[in-house]
């Protein structure tokens, strides 16, 4: 079993590692290494196809949205259609940005469905996080396969009882998708509300030391870990930071040459 | 004094012009188990949360009078001494967990006391005994069923060895079998650990047994605090229960409208007339006759809802239905009976299209969810009623918005917000919804939760009514309402259809390892050879009839 503080290292590593990537390939990487964790946790057949299509719209829709809108110069048309054109530069931007979404949100996914919140609360407090953020940010992660789940029912319940939700005017649909939060938002609260009596009850107290019934113990593999992990994320960010340098007209070594093309057609 | 006392305790919410809780006085001693039941709304979680502290700790509104712990104001301990002295047990038990391993749930508390790992390790086994589980240690909380999960969390209330237990609904997700065992379990360790407990609970025939006392509320006031063995036939507190819409355990309730000997009303059952005349008898009746004359023959003409031919769904490597043949017909009332984890709500999601497999449905299907909040979205009851109508394009959607409120007694609340409502109430909007969609088939799971006896009975008349051409299909714990209202039972077990009937016929002959329990009138009743009914259908009935000689006055 991997530390939960491990497990925080590596979200964390992916959050630097989306920022400073920024070819489609490396982040495409970057998002199948995420996916990592849920393959071995065996997250049930059905949440991987709606997890795809999620993904591919998410995608998708970014990648659109970008490629129609992009106003920056030069800029190539990849297709003319009318007045509409999908410009491809934006295209390649829409990609880098809803893949380093992808990634952020599949590694705070993993985080969630992996880790106990208690266990979570415990590293953040190792870590010197507030009590109250660690707890916050432990009650929210736990929450979100709940939420996800009951959106989906709620859908399901809605569907039962009218015609599909595409089947109306856009401002019905717009509507309607608005008011399927409020099932969620209403049973939220109440869920919120009763882990807090629960937490209350039993005696938790942010503020008193508190007996740990299994320490946190970072083993050999946590060591090689952060260390694997964090050494390529300091390398990237070194690369990135001179490339940067590099662009900026701030600082040129001439023997990095090939390292300034590494990062251009590899980072 | 030791355990819990309340000496003109309250709470007054902080909008509120009335205190919701007023002027209780209330003492539970160290082995006493005191169930406090009134109706909804009257105040009883409140009082729980105030005798346990959390509302002094954390309420905006006026704490009024005083509680005692031990004799110690609970707002006033530190957490990790109340902790030893008292545990509580919410409503929801899947929103109480706090941990991500089965132990490490038991352990949590502990770990508040500041009891050591190894003092924890050695108390968790019994911990999980105490309360009838067999779990492995590093089992994921959230895999685990309603019952099991109920269990956990009250084990988990008492791990740090808290002297008063205080739970709301305890056992309402529990199917009968694990109801009595939860509670036998709490009447020992009240015996043994001089546990004092206080429970509220809707399920009073469950409890009955295992209680010391009875308490009594009604609009934020305790109206009646009777020890349980004085509660017998011609006790005026059976007639406070009654006048509050709460049930009454059937026996003692017949016995005292009789006015015999609780132990007298199997007598009476076989031989008093009268028999044929109570609400449903003769339907029942004629069901069974025909079900012996080839049932299926005359109810081919029917057209059949759902159909599966050895329908199967695992969870990964866990089989949850194992080869189910099934055959449902259009105008059946179906009650789905089986034991936590039996597969009932999957049969449904399955029926509903939740859950994909392989069986055939005709006609519109229509599921409220065990969880009645997921099924409404809209921002007012009236909303609500008109979405499916107006979706399918009905000419009439405030006719049809009237008959759905109507039929579920929803008419001074159509302007109000779903989700401002009580349990009970949202639960009969979200029937009302489907309903108004005119389904073929009306899903519903678990439709008694949170609602007293006389929400509950309207309701199945108004379903009764309005589906006589659809099929009704309701999974349930409660089996005196398959009795009474289904005109055939299917019961599950382990994922596998083990009867499929007449009620009576398949409850009259089950199998005691099943962990379904008949009510104790639904019992005689059935002993006698007569219709499970209510005592008061029962009762009127009966009186109708001349009294047999020696009988009682």
């Amino acid at each position: 079993m991997i530390d939960p503080r491990t497990r925080l290292f590596l979200v964390t590593a992916v959050g630097v590692l989306a920022i400073c990537l920024e070819q489609p390939g490396a982040l495409g990487a970057l998002v199948l290494a995420t996916l990592l964790p849920l393959a071995v946790l065996r997250v049930p057949g059905v949440w991987w196809r709606r997890g795809v299509i999620g993904v591919l719209t998410i995608v998708w829709s970014t990648v659109l949205s970008q490629g129609l809108f992009y106003a920056e110069q030069p800029r190539v048309a990849l297709v003319e259609l009318g007045p509409l054109v999908l410009w491809r530069e934006g295209v390649r931007w829409g990609l880098v940005q809803s893949l380093r979404f992808v990634a952020v949100s599949l590694a705070g996914l993993g985080l969630a469905v992996s880790t106990s919140p208690d266990r979570l609360y415990a590293a953040m407090l190792r870590l010197r996080v507030p009590f109250g953020l660690a707890l916050m940010a432990t009650t929210a992660l736990r929450m979100v396969p709940a939420v996800g789940q009951e959106l989906w029912t709620v859908r399901r319940a809605r569907a039962a009882r009218g015609r599909p939700a595409w089947r109306r005017a856009p401002w019905r649909w717009l509507a309607l998708e608005v008011g399927l939060l409020r099932p969620v938002v209403a049973r939220a609260w109440r869920r919120a509300h009763a882990l807090a009596e629960s937490l209350d009850a039993r005696g938790f107290d942010p503020l008193a030391p508190r007996a740990v019934r299994r320490p946190l113990r970072m083993g050999a593999l946590d060591g090689g870990i952060v260390v694997g992990v964090g050494l390529v994320t300091a390398t990237v960010v070194a690369l990135r930071v001179l490339y940067l340098l590099y662009v900026g007209e701030v600082l040129y070594v001439p023997a990095l040459r090939g390292v300034y093309g590494f990062v251009r057609g590899w980072l | 004094m030791k355990g819990l006392s309340l000496v003109e305790a309250g709470y007054r919410y902080p909008s509120a012009t009335a205190p919701a809780v007023q002027g209780v006085s209330l003492q539970v001693a160290p082995g006493e188990v005191v169930l406090l039941t009134g109706p909804t709304g009257c105040g009883k979680s409140t009082l729980l949360r105030l005798a346990c502290g959390l509302l002094q700790r954390h309420g905006q509104g006026g704490v009024l009078g005083r509680v005692g712990l031990d004799g110690q104001d609970p707002a006033t301990l530190a957490p990790r001494v109340r902790v030893g002295r008292v545990g509580f047990v919410g409503q929801e038990p899947a929103d109480q967990l706090v941990a991500g391993t089965v132990a490490d749930e038991l352990a949590f508390a502990m770990e508040s006391a500041g009891q050591s790992g190894a003092e924890i390790d050695a108390a968790l086994g019994p911990l999980l005994a105490s309360v009838g589980l067999d779990l492995a240690f590093d089992r994921d909380p959230r895999t685990l069923s309603g019952g099991q999960t109920q269990r956990l969390v009250v084990a988990a209330a008492l791990s740090a060895g808290a002297g008063v237990l205080v739970a709301d609904e305890p056992i309402a997700q529990l199917d009968p079998r694990g109801a009595t065992d939860l509670l036998a379990g709490l009447r020992t360790l009240a015996r043994d650990r001089q546990l004092a407990v206080l429970l509220v609970e809707h399920r009073l025939e469950a409890c009955w047994p295992f209680l010391d006392r009875v308490v009594v509320m009604d609009a934020g006031r305790l109206v009646a605090d009777e020890a349980r063995r004085d509660i017998v036939p011609g006790h005026p507190l059976l007639g406070t229960l009654r006048g509050l819409g709460l049930t009454v355990p059937g026996v003692l309730d017949l016995a005292d409208r009789w006015g015999l000997a609780e132990a007298e009303v199997a007598g009476r059952l076989r031989t008093a007339p009268g028999r044929g005349e109570v609400t449903g008898e003769k339907a029942v009746a004629a069901e069974a006759a025909a079900a012996g004359r080839g049932e299926e023959a005359a109810a081919a003409d029917r057209p059949v809802r759902v159909r599966a031919e050895g329908l199967r769904f695992s969870y990964g490597d866990d089989v949850v239905l194992g080869g189910i043949d099934l055959c449902l017909r259009a105008g059946e009332r179906v009650a789905l009976l089986g034991g936590n984890g039996a597969g009932k709500s999957t049969l449904l999601g399955l029926i509903e299209g939740r859950l994909r497999g392989r069986l055939s449905v005709h006609g519109r299907v229509v599921g409220v969810p065990q969880d009645p909040d997921l099924a409404l979205f809209q921002p007012s009851v009236r909303d609500e009623l008109a979405h499916g109508p107006l979706e399918a394009g009905h000419a009439d959607v405030a006719g049809t918005v009237a008959w759905a409120a109507g039929a579920l007694s929803l008419d001074p609340l159509l302007d109000r917000p779903p989700h401002a409502l009580s349990r009970g109430q949202r639960l009969r909007v979200a029937v009302a919804g489907a309903l108004s969609c005119r389904p073929d088939l009306l899903l519903l799971d678990e439709p008694t939760s949170g609602q007293d006896h006389d929400q509950v009975e309207r309701m199945m008349r108004a379903l009764t009514a309005a589906l006589v051409e659809g099929l009704l299909l309701f999974a349930t714990h409660d089996v005196d309402l398959a009795l009474r209202h289904a005109t055939r039972v299917l019961v599950l077990h382990r994922g596998r259809l083990v009867a499929d009937g007449p009620p009576r016929t398949v409850l009259a002959s089950l199998p005691a390892s099943l962990p379904i329990v008949v009510p104790p009138l639904a019992a005689l009743c059935l002993d006698a050879g007569r219709a499970p009914a209510t005592a008061a259908e029962l009762a009127a009935a009966v009186s109708r009839g001349p009294r047999p000689a020696g009988g009682p006055p």
